[in-house]
Formats: structure tokens, C-alpha cells, sequence
């Protein structure tokens, strides 16, 4: 079969298979002129002193012509066959070459700004470093995503929009989390996790590789302090909420004390926030868990946590989260008490300094003092709080302080 | 806190310097008596003497060059240039004398000049230009240029602190047009640049003058899009972490200087972003500069060439489309 | 002879007259080398001697080292010309700052710079004086109050003109010198430093080292009017001085010093010499006319200084053998210093600490401890 002239012939050369190769024998042809070749689909075997190889196709397209026979040695670089590639090629075809389907049509405009060319590979559209990086982290698909950039390129917010959008995609989530959950109760039976035979779940996965490098990075300490929560009982029975919207106010409280602890230590570049993005660690069953942010925490009261601790969680178990949503948190706050654990080491959520554990409250016996100044024995519920943080960052003496500030801030609740 | 012009500001600076170094001097033509083409050392004569406000003779590579002498034995001269574009004629010295001192022999020229500079008044080919990326392209000479009244207080007293030359780059246009909140006393406002409004969508990188012009630019007509403006305040050192900050953020990036385009601070800015910021880009580049040509004198042929709110404005509308 | 009239003074054949005009306004330098003797003590002449001779035995290893390939770049000196620097630079007292042309290496030596410093200098070593960042003579030792030249010539009679006016604001008694070639006073730096100079009255000494050539360009291509003529435009005193007369040159410039202190302004001292060497060791100055280089070298400077202290009595072989000595030990000392670290190339372009100003220099002339000097 002949190549009609708007062909394009490609050659197909004996490769170099190492620096000291000068020649190459033909052991054997995959095609005959006419047929039917994908780029990088073997379309002959090759024999050299070194080495024998299959030499890959370097094009789509029809062979042309077959110019070195089998069994013949010919020098390196020498052309061995041809391949039409283009309109022209005779064959039918399987599918499009790739960036050679026409694409829409581009108006010229008067911008000073370029216009995208066709000349991409990618579904014949050229995508900014930005998106396509954001693609390769999450694994998208450029061709499926719409544009509404300029004829129809993709944009960076189309990218994100994408992502978000991908009900179906597991969301590659960039968390760190606090501590390995032991599930007692089962989540509300997501789909089932994704098994690879039999190994951990991507999910999983990355909990794992997140912790690990969080305790490869920090210097991570954990101190602990007792608290007597009686008045957040009386609080919280009162307005009908659980402890850990008091304790996230009063960590609040005590972080405008103590700054240092909102904050990032990324390398040698420690960053302080001014708002308090809080994450707040949520189960997810056997799928692992997530740390939603509920952002500008400090702007909200203990029933304003309340509720929106309980919209994050909730939407976190129902896979509603979107990218925003676990994003930018400076502080974090673990929950397992809620199990009845007394005490625990969390890792810190990378890149904060801190996270804050709050375990069960559990009446004990514990020694009281009244305002005369005798002693005596008392039932009083009490929790202990764990602050792992990062030595990098901060030291003892303050982190002490913040749990002092914490324990102040709830034993004064009214 | 008073509320003052850009122009008090500079002349709060040098009031509150010579008030609180002896080795502070002020040196330009017609600075003392008359108070300085722009009033900007107004009245110091009466407080500070003809000795520590000097009227120089018309001698700009004088007034360069004898300030290195003054400096390299104690003293912490303030040079004006009248306008920045006799700069040109004591050019050789601050480049070839100050700029390198440090480096060859280890001694240090602690001076500042002021480059009164820019246009939009009709100054012409002379009395209109941004000559800052001359001295960007010189080692050894730090340039600052700021555009609210406080940075320009807190940066001139930064420069005449500095042990190094210091290029300070004072916005004529802005003088009395630009005016704010203002600390009292001697602070010193860092070298790196400042958000001058956060976004996330795109950022307009400018300094001095068109600072206010890309603020006016985006406050609407764009659809709500949130655009940041980086101030630079400072070209050297450049806030290389600030722009590429900027850059990771918004994606897509418009550039705005008033001086010519070829190899200005807007091409450095440019240059950073191409080499460190590649991988967040979501669009080209775009630069809004004045085209490679004399400032003319007409308003309409000058209108014609400077930056404005209008080409910053439609730069960002179509990057921002793109 | 009579030092320091202008009929004795022997000038190049290119040299412009000065005319009748010029005579009457220049002011011979009223002293010369008969006066000077009043000033010197014997160890003062020998050690104007001795700057000298390390001068330019200096030079002469220098270019040595230079044929071996041992210093890059290129290589000036002011072979025939020591007289001018020695002279002036011995004038000067501790707290004085000097702006060194390339032709003056015994002002560095005056004010204490070490010979192996000095070749280090040269060879590009780390133990120069610039560390290798700069080359040849283009270096100033800052805690020897000293500011090392840039090339655009007359650039540094600004910066020495600045060092006096901040001397003359905050009234202290000191003074400022620099000097400049013949070249350097077409330029327009000349006449802002000498017009600032003369409108503030600064305590500054300008020596214009007078050697006939800037490069190939003789004097009668560079001035209508000899440039001394000039010094009585600006407001203030020129004189002419045989710039090969080491006791002449001092004596000029030790005037020129007690006219600063005493708050009469400027000198401009115009030290009449003859460039001995090419602009460079590239350069074989075939444009000089043969003769003319063989009417100055019977007025080579070191033979004048070495016939006047032979006549009192000095052992001048004894000095030449000592001072050879120095050299070869400079040398040595040099050669086995290291070159600079390649990492520190970017370093220093700015300064992150405190200015430090200029520091004194060393002032060797027995005058300063009579004196007190202008300590």
C-alpha cells in the first residue's frame, strides 16, 4: 500500500543499544508494508553483540515500505522501514492520533495575552504547569475535565471544580492525622473500601505514610494535665452539647494566650496564624479517618462549634467533604474519649506544632479544697487532656502553660 | 497616629534623622534655603543649619561622590537628586564607587539618594524617569521605592540606617496625592514587599506609583474576582519568597511598572517567576510597563505610554478569561 | 639648584608651556627641597629613601612575577615616578585619609602596608589586600585610612573632597589627599571636586601627578593651559613641583597640609614627573620619543635621594641589601600564601553589620611626634 501525499513518513532506524554498538542485525519484522501500526507496539526484533531487543514503533500509522530484510546487519542509525503517518494513511483506523483530531476552531483576538495553540498532545489542548500538576496529584484525567478558559482551555479553578466534582474518585486526601483510630462502633456502612488484594486501602495507605512522617519530622513530645469537668457537665447538660465543643473553646482561648501554638513549622519556616482554623479528627470506620477544618473557629461560641463539629462530622462520614474543608487547619483537636480511653500519645497533624486529645471523662475520687482551705475527698468527673507538640517549635514550659490556660479556662465555665 | 502625604512623610523621616544622628546630612541643589524643588526639607535650614541641609553646587557626580567621602569617614549622608534623572550624571560614582566598595576593600558607604522620580505632569524626556533598574542591574547598591505615606517614612529610615548605598526611589505623583496614617518617631520599615490587598485569583505585582493604580485597577470591573496586589516596596533585595508566595496562591500573575520594559523590575519580577514559580502558573506572564521610549512631554503622547488603570484593568480582565 | 622654581624644573618636550600668564598666576611652591631639610631629620630622609627603593623593588618583582605567569591580568607601575607618592604620602598625618593612584605604591608603604601583602595583591592571593576581588594597585587598606582608586579616573578627588568636607563640618583638623593624573583633568570630575573644593574651602590636597602621558595621549592632546593655571580659577593655591625631588614633594605637600589645618582650603599641587614605563607591561610605548626618556632618567628620583644621603654620610648598599632582603622575604611569604576560596566569590557585595569607618594610618615623619601633629 502507498502513502497518499499528504502522508508523513516516519523512519524506523537501528537503535544505538549501547555507547559501543555500531550495527544491528534484523532477526525478524512484526508487520508487513501495509499493516496496521500503534506507536510503541514492537515492530521489529533486533539482535546486536550486546544485546537482543524488539525495537518499538516510533509513530502510528501504515508501514510503508520494509527496507532492511531479516537477517541482514546494517550500521546504527540506518533507516530499516517507513511509516505513513497522516490523513493519507490507507488503513482505517483504529482511533484518532493523538493531537491530530481537529480541535475547535481558534479566533484570533487582539489580546496581547497568547491564545492556546492546538498543538498539544493532551486531547489537543495545552494545560498550564498549574493544572496539569494539580491533575497529576490527583490522578485526573485532563481530557474529561470541561474548560471555560479561553476556547475552552482548562483553567486551574476547572481543575479544582473537577476534583471537587469526582463523587466517584476517592479524593486523594494531603491530611495528616492524629492517631490511629481503634473503631469500636461501625461507621454508618460507607461503600465498602476499596481491597487491593487484600492490602491496606489507599485511604489507609496514606493515614499511615502521614503519620510516619510526621514522627520522622517533629520532635514530638506529649505532656499531660487532669481537669475537673463538673462545671462543663453542668454546662453542657444545660445547653445540650458535647465536652469537645467546650474544649475547643477553651483551647481557643488559651491559643490567644499562647500563640505560638497556632502555627506551621514547614522546614525552617515557622509561621504563626492569626485566625484559628481548628481541625477537629473524624472516624471514618474501617476507611480510616479524616481531620475536616472548620475554619475561623475563634469567631464561633461552644454552641457554634457544637453544630458545626456535627455538620463537618456528619458530612465527613457521608463523603460530602470537599477539598476546602480539609484544608488550612493550625490547631487540631482528637476525640477518642468518646470510647472511654483514658489517655493517649497523638501525632501531630503536619505542618501545626500541636494537637490537642481529648479522652473520656470518668468520675474519679479526688481530693478538694474548699475556701477555707480544708481538704477533702470528692466525686468529680475528670478527663485527662494530652497536648503532643513539637519540640522543633516550642518547649515544655509552654506547652505546660497552654494545658494550665485549658484546664483554667474549663474549670471556670458557667 | 497623624495623618500625613507621602511628601510630609519623607520630610518627617529626614527631620526625625538629623534630629537624632549628628552624622545625618543633607546634601542636593537648592535644598536649603529654598527648601528643595518639592519642599520636601521645607523650613530645615531654620532647625538644622546651611551646614547640615547643603546647598551643593549643580554637581551631581559632586554630590555623589563627596557624600562617599563624607560616609567613608563617619558620616550618613542624604543626597537629593532633584529630579532622578540626573541621576545619569553621578551615575559612575554610585555605581563604580559605592556599589563596589564593599566588596573590593571591605569598606562600607552608608548613603541614601533620593531619586524624585516618575511622571504623569507633563516633565518630559528629563524629568520623568524611573532610572531604578539601573541601579537593580549594579551591585552592590540597595533600591527601595515606596508607595504609602507610612513606607515612605519607615523605608527612609530604614535606607539611612542601612551600612550600604540606597537607592530611594520617591514617587513624585505621589506626594501629595497619597496620604495616610503615620507612627511618630523613627521606625524602621523592613526591606521585603507587602500585601496590599489579598486575593486569590490572580495577583498584580507593582511598586511605587503603580501601586495605587492597580488597586484602583481592580477594585471593580472584573466580575468579583479576587485579586491580590504584591507592593514589592523594595527591588533590592527582592522578596523572592513574597512574589513566589503570591504566585502559588493566585496562579496567574500581571506585572506593572512604570519604567521603560526592556530589562525593568517588572522583567526581574517576570525573569523569578519563569525560573521558581513555573509550577504554578495557570496563564502567561503578563507585563504593563511604559513601551521603550523617551517620556514625552504632550499629555496626550504621555497618557499614551504610561500605565494607567485602564491597560492594568484590561490586562487582568484577560488573563483573568484565559 | 634651586628646587621648586619652575626654570629648574625639567618638563617634558611635548609638555604646553605655560606662558607668560601662567607664571604669574601659578605660585611656585614656596619652599622646595632646601626647606625641606629644615622639616627632615636624616632617619625622615632615609626613610623617604627606603619608601622609594621598597617601591621599586616591589615593582620590579611584580613584573618578574608577572613574565612567570604569576600575576593575572595586567601590570602598572610607577617606575621613575616614586618621588611623588613617597614625598606627598610622607606628609600626611595618622588621622589624614589618602586616595592612592596606581602609580603610588610608597603611599601604601608609608602608611604601613606590608610588602607581602603587596605582592599577594598582585598574584591575586587570598592575603591581598583586596582578597582578590580587586587587582594591581587598585586596593586601600581601610584601617590604614586609605580608600583604594576605581579606574574612571578622576573619580576619588570627589570622594577626598567629600573625606574634607566632613572633616571641615565637624571641625576637626585633619585633611585629605588624592592623587590624579594629567588625563584625569579633562574629565568632569576634575573640575566638580576642584569647583566644590574651592567653593567650600575644604582641607584637601590635590596632587596632580603630571607624567606627560595618559596611555599614548601626550599632554598637548590633553590641556590648552597647564592645569595648575586652573587652581586660581576655582579660588585657590596651584604649584608646580619637580616631582622627581622626593624632599620637594614633601616639603609642597607638607605646606599644602598646614594650608588645610589652618582652614585656607585646598592645595593643587602639580608634581611634574615622567611616566618611566608603559601605561601597562603590555604597552612599549614606542609613541615616547627615545630622547625624552633618556633626559628623565638622569633625573631618576631614587638616584637624587641615595647622591644627597651618600654625601652625609648613609650607607646606601647597606639600605639596598636590607631592603632586598624585605623582598625576597615578601616574596617568599606571597608565593606560599593560598588563592582565594572560589566560594567566597558572591560574598561581601553587601555590608550586613555596622560601617566601619576609615582607620589611621601609619604617619613615620618625625615632624608628627614634634609636633603633635593633628593628634
Amino acid at each position: 500500500m502507498s502513502s497518499s501525499p499528504t502522508d508523513v513518513l516516519v523512519d524506523v532506524t537501528m537503535p544505538q543499544m549501547g555507547v559501543s554498538v555500531a550495527e544491528g542485525t534484523v532477526v525478524a519484522w512484526r508487520v508487513e508494508p501495509g499493516d496496521r501500526i500503534e506507536a510503541e507496539a514492537t515492530i521489529v526484533e533486533i539482535s546486536t553483540d550486546k544485546i537482543d531487543t524488539e525495537v518499538p514503533s516510533p509513530a502510528s500509522g501504515v508501514v510503508a515500505e520494509i527496507i532492511v530484510p531479516v537477517g541482514e546487519t546494517v550500521d546504527v542509525g540506518t533507516v530499516m522501514a517507513r511509516i505513513a503517518v497522516g490523513d493519507g494513511a490507507g488503513a482505517p483506523r483504529a482511533q484518532p492520533l493523538d493531537g491530530d483530531t481537529a480541535g475547535p476552531p481558534i479566533t484570533e483576538t487582539k489580546s496581547s495575552i497568547p491564545t492556546p495553540t492546538p498543538a498539544a498532545r493532551n486531547g489537543n489542548r495545552r494545560y498550564s504547569p498549574v493544572v496539569q500538576r494539580i491533575a497529576a496529584e490527583h490522578g485526573i484525567d485532563l481530557s474529561q475535565v470541561p474548560g471555560t478558559g479561553r476556547d475552552g482551555r482548562v483553567r486551574k479553578q476547572d481543575v479544582l471544580a473537577f476534583v471537587e466534582a469526582s463523587p466517584t474518585e476517592e479524593p486523594p486526601l494531603h491530611i495528616e492525622s492524629p492517631y490511629r483510630p481503634e473503631p469500636v462502633t461501625p461507621a454508618p456502612a460507607p461503600a465498602s473500601p476499596e481491597i487491593d488484594g487484600g492490602g491496606l486501602s489507599r485511604m489507609r495507605r496514606q493515614i499511615g505514610e502521614h503519620m510516619k512522617r510526621s514522627l520522622d519530622t517533629a520532635a514530638t513530645c506529649t505532656t499531660w494535665i487532669e481537669v475537673d469537668m463538673s462545671r462543663v457537665e453542668a454546662a453542657r447538660a444545660r445547653l445540650g452539647v458535647t465536652a469537645l465543643a467546650f474544649v475547643a473553646r477553651a483551647s481557643i482561648d488559651a491559643i490567644r494566650e499562647h500563640p505560638a501554638l497556632n502555627a506551621w513549622l514547614e522546614g525552617e519556616k515557622y509561621t504563626r496564624h492569626s485566625d484559628v482554623n481548628l481541625g477537629i479528627a473524624v472516624s471514618l470506620g474501617d476507611d480510616g479517618l479524616i481531620v475536616p477544618v472548620i475554619p475561623r473557629a475563634h469567631e464561633l461560641s461552644v454552641e457554634g462549634l457544637a453544630a458545626r463539629v456535627k455538620d463537618i462530622a456528619r458530612r465527613a462520614r457521608s463523603r460530602e467533604l470537599t477539598p476546602d474543608d480539609v484544608r488550612g487547619g493550625t490547631f487540631t483537636i482528637t476525640n477518642p474519649g468518646q470510647y472511654g480511653s483514658i489517655m493517649a500519645t497523638p501525632i501531630i497533624n503536619q505542618p501545626q506544632v500541636a494537637i490537642l486529645d481529648l479522652e473520656a471523662v470518668i468520675k474519679r475520687a479526688v481530693v478538694v479544697t474548699d475556701a477555707a482551705g480544708n481538704d477533702s475527698i470528692a466525686i468529680r468527673p475528670m478527663t485527662i487532656l494530652g497536648l503532643s507538640w513539637d519540640h522543633r517549635a516550642l518547649d515544655g514550659a509552654l506547652s505546660a502553660q497552654f494545658l494550665a490556660t485549658i484546664k483554667r479556662n474549663l474549670e471556670s465555665v458557667s | 497616629m497623624p495623618t500625613l502625604t507621602y511628601l510630609q512623610a519623607i520630610s518627617s523621616a529626614l527631620r526625625d534623622e538629623l534630629r537624632a544622628d549628628d552624622r545625618v546630612l543633607l546634601m542636593g541643589e537648592d535644598i536649603g534655603v529654598f527648601g528643595g524643588a518639592f519642599k520636601v526639607t521645607d523650613g530645615f535650614v531654620d532647625e538644622f543649619g546651611t551646614d547640615r541641609v547643603m546647598d551643593t553646587p549643580l554637581a551631581e557626580s559632586g554630590i555623589i561622590g563627596t557624600a562617599i567621602g563624607a560616609a567613608v569617614v563617619g558620616m550618613r549622608p542624604v543626597c537629593e537628586m532633584q529630579f532622578s534623572d540626573f541621576i545619569s550624571c553621578g551615575f559612575d560614582q554610585l555605581v563604580n564607587v559605592a556599589g563596589k566598595m564593599h566588596y573590593r576593600q571591605g569598606l562600607a558607604v552608608p548613603i541614601t539618594v533620593r531619586l524624585p522620580s516618575g511622571g504623569g505632569f507633563s516633565g518630559g524626556p528629563f524629568h520623568s524617569q524611573n532610572p531604578e533598574a539601573w541601579f537593580m542591574h549594579s551591585p552592590g547598591i540597595k533600591v527601595v521605592a515606596p508607595s504609602t505615606a507610612e513606607d515612605a517614612k519607615g523605608l527612609l529610615h530604614a535606607a539611612i540606617r542601612d551600612p550600604n548605598p540606597v537607592c530611594y526611589m520617591e514617587h513624585k505623583h505621589l506626594y501629595r496625592r497619597v496620604k495616610g496614617d503615620v507612627p511618630s518617631g523613627v521606625f524602621e520599615t523592613p526591606f521585603t514587599a507587602r500585601v496590599a490587598q489579598p486575593g486569590s485569583d490572580l495577583v498584580v505585582i507593582a511598586y511605587g506609583a503603580m501601586v495605587p493604580v492597580a488597586l484602583e485597577a481592580v477594585s471593580d470591573g472584573l466580575d468579583g474576582a479576587s485579586v491580590e496586589v504584591l507592593d514589592l516596596r523594595s527591588l533590592v533585595p527582592l522578596d523572592e519568597e513574597a512574589i513566589l508566595d503570591s504566585v502559588e496562591r493566585c496562579s496567574k500573575v500581571v506585572i506593572v511598572d512604570e519604567a521603560n520594559a526592556t530589562c525593568a523590575a517588572g522583567a526581574q519580577v517576570a525573569a523569578l517567576i519563569a525560573e521558581k514559580g513555573f509550577e504554578s502558573l495557570d496563564g502567561p506572564v503578563i507585563r504593563v510597563a511604559t513601551p521603550d521610549v523617551p517620556i514625552p512631554f504632550s499629555p496626550p503622547l504621555e497618557q499614551a505610554v504610561l500605565p494607567g488603570v485602564d491597560r492594568v484593568r484590561e490586562a487582568c480582565r484577560e488573563l483573568l478569561a484565559y | 639648584m634651586t628646587p621648586g622654581s619652575d626654570a629648574e624644573i625639567p618638563i617634558g618636550p611635548r609638555r604646553k608651556g605655560i606662558g607668560e600668564m601662567a607664571t604669574h598666576m601659578a605660585e611656585p611652591a614656596a619652599g622646595g627641597a632646601d626647606t625641606a631639610v629644615e622639616h627632615l631629620t636624616v632617619e625622615d630622609r632615609i626613610w623617604l629613601l627606603r619608601a622609594m627603593l621598597l617601591m621599586r623593588g616591589l615593582e620590579e618583582r611584580a613584573m618578574s612575577l608577572y613574565r612567570q605567569g604569576r600575576v593575572p591580568g595586567s601590570f602598572y607601575d610607577g617606575y621613575g615616578q616614586e618621588a611623588v607618592s613617597a614625598g606627598a604620602a610622607f606628609a600626611m598625618g595618622p588621622e589624614d585619609r589618602l586616595c592612592i593612584l596606581h602609580r603610588d605604591l610608597a603611599a601604601h608603604l608609608i602608611r604601613g602596608v606590608t610588602p607581602s601583602r603587596i605582592l599577594s595583591q598582585y598574584m591575586g592571593r587570598a592575603a591581598g589586600i583586596t582578597q582578590g576581588r580587586d587587582g594591581n594597585v587598585h586596593f586601600g587598606d581601610r584601617k590604614l585610612g586609605c580608600v583604594g582608586m576605581v579606574s574612571m579616573l578622576p573619580d576619588m578627588m570627589l570622594v577626598a573632597t567629600g573625606m574634607a568636607m566632613a572633616f571641615k563640618l565637624r571641625g576637626e583638623k585633619r585633611c585629605a589627599m588624592t592623587w590624579f593624573g594629567d588625563g584625569s583633568t579633562s574629565r568632569g570630575d576634575f573640575h566638580e571636586a576642584m569647583n566644590w573644593a574651592g567653593v567650600q574651602k575644604l582641607p584637601v590636597v590635590f596632587v596632580l601627578e603630571n607624567n606627560q602621558y595618559a596611555y599614548s595621549t601626550p599632554v598637548d592632546k590633553q590641556y590648552a593651559v597647564d592645569p595648575v593655571e586652573r587652581a586660581a580659577a576655582y579660588g585657590f593655591v596651584g604649584v608646580t613641583v619637580d616631582g622627581n625631588d622626593v624632599e620637594a614633594m614633601f616639603e609642597a605637600t607638607r605646606e599644602a597640609r598646614e594650608r588645610a589645618l589652618s582652614g585656607d582650603g585646598p592645595t593643587l599641587i602639580e608634581a611634574v614627573t615622567m611616566r618611566m614605563h608603559g601605561h601597562a607591561a603590555h604597552d612599549d610605548m614606542k609613541y615616547v620619543p627615545k630622547e625624552q626618556v633618556e633626559e628623565w632618567r638622569k633625573r631618576d628620583p631614587i638616584e637624587r635621594q641615595e647622591a644627597r644621603l651618600r654625601e652625609i654620610g648613609v650607607d646606601i648598599d647597606a639600605l639596598r641589601a636590607s631592603i632586598k632582603a624585605e623582598i625576597d622575604a615578601a616574596a617568599e611569604e606571597a608565593l606560599a600564601g593560598p588563592m582565594p576560596d572560589p566560594a567566597t566569590a558572591v560574598d561581601g557585595v553587601f555590608c550586613e553589620g555596622e560601617a566601619e569607618p576609615l582607620g589611621d594610618g601609619q604617619a613615620p615623619w618625625s615632624g608628627f611626634s614634634s609636633t603633635g601633629g593633628d593628634a
